[in-house]
């Protein structure tokens, strides 16, 4: 029980710095997205021991673990794309996932093929 | 009322197709594609218009953001991995990010698909609140985007092991840098199942593929459009 309302407290707690930063964002009319400037500044805080790990890291870990439950919502509002999907959502389905294998090649083969050379080289 | 039902519903559902999932983690099984269809079929059954339910869901939404910013703290606890092989992760985002650019641009101009849709799709492999950044900044409509995002991260999310199957990838950063640059949070959630540091290379992944997404998208595509 314990260990569940401070699980909740610390996701509160990154509730309540994320609309900060997004209120940050809004006023200062930023061009960088909220969620990205709060990965580095929390990132920032954690290296320079400002914050301490365990303050947050067990209201992230639950974030993390249902994160695709906050992407339900989005995912139900293809019904609201209907027409499109119905006449181009053959093309739009090729489209994704020929582009997701080209870029999944592209990415995986130039990390495999830079790792194995990094191997080959030993460090001086 | 609908509101507070569509958001108790929306964890019910999800709770229950996660269970399903860890009880047989087949890829139709996956809660991002189950726990929407049912939601879906249960709203056109009662007749409920999307609006209505998203007056509830929307909170989950909203949740969206600060569960990105929780990626700072796996990135924080494993940065000694990321920077011994940050060459490799920053050079094949990079590639991964351009890629889907030009093929996205490439493919869906090939297949006649109306000029927004297609700018609608060029973003899609990155997280949702940047890829509706991009895409109105390069005359996409970001909610279509929102839609786009979600088929890539659960298609991304079947194919990924696929891929990495045939191209024999065999080492955690690779895996992570592939499912994380072409799937955003979806791949990155796959990712964890593999490793916990191909989980982390793989949040990494999608917050380098954002911001060079970012940074890249809104001068390469007017240029490709050009080409093309």
């Amino acid at each position: 029980m314990a260990t569940l309302l401070k699980s909740a407290g610390q996701v509160i707690l990154l509730c309540a710095f994320s609309l900060l930063l997004h209120k940050l964002v809004d006023f200062f009319q930023l061009k960088i997205p909220a969620s990205i400037l709060g990965i580095l500044i929390v990132f920032i805080l954690l290296q320079a021991k400002w914050i301490r790990l365990d303050w947050i890291e067990a209201g992230a870990q639950w974030l993390l673990a249902e994160l695709l439950l906050f992407f339900i919502p989005s995912a139900v509002g293809i019904m609201k794309y209907k027409s499109v999907l119905l006449s181009d959502g053959v093309y739009v389905t090729l489209v994704i996932v020929v582009s997701t294998v080209i870029v999944m090649a592209s990415a995986g083969l130039v990390a495999k093929k830079i790792g194995e050379k990094k191997e080959r080289t030993p460090l001086p | 009322m609908i509101a507070f039902l569509s958001l108790i519903l929306t964890i019910i559902l999800y709770w229950g197709a996660k269970r399903c999932y860890r009880l047989k983690p087949k890829v139709y099984l996956s809660p991002l594609l189950t726990a929407p269809l049912l939601i879906v079929a249960l709203l056109v059954w009662t007749d409920t218009p999307y609006d209505s339910y998203q007056a509830g869901a929307k909170w989950l939404s909203d949740m969206l953001e600060p569960a990105t910013i929780a990626f700072a703290v796996p990135l924080y606890k494993y940065f000694h991995i990321l920077k011994k092989h940050a060459a490799e992760i920053i050079v094949s985002v990079l590639s991964g990010s351009v890629a889907a650019i030009v093929s996205s641009l490439f493919i869906a101009r090939l297949l006649h698909l109306n000029m927004q849709i297609v700018d609608s799709l060029i973003p899609r492999s990155v997280t949702t609140p940047i890829a509706m950044g991009v895409s109105a900044s390069i005359g996409g409509v970001p909610a279509i985007t929102a839609v786009f995002v979600i088929m890539t991260g659960l298609l991304g999310s079947v194919i990924g092991p696929m891929v990495i199957r045939w191209l024999r990838i065999e080492n955690d950063i690779a895996r992570g840098v592939l499912l994380g640059t072409a799937a955003h949070g979806a791949g990155t959630s796959k990712a964890f199942e593999f490793s916990p540091i191909t989980g982390t290379i793989s949040s990494l992944s999608m917050i380098l593929a954002a911001l060079m997404t970012l940074g890249v998208a809104p001068w390469l595509v007017p240029v490709l459009a050009g080409v093309f």
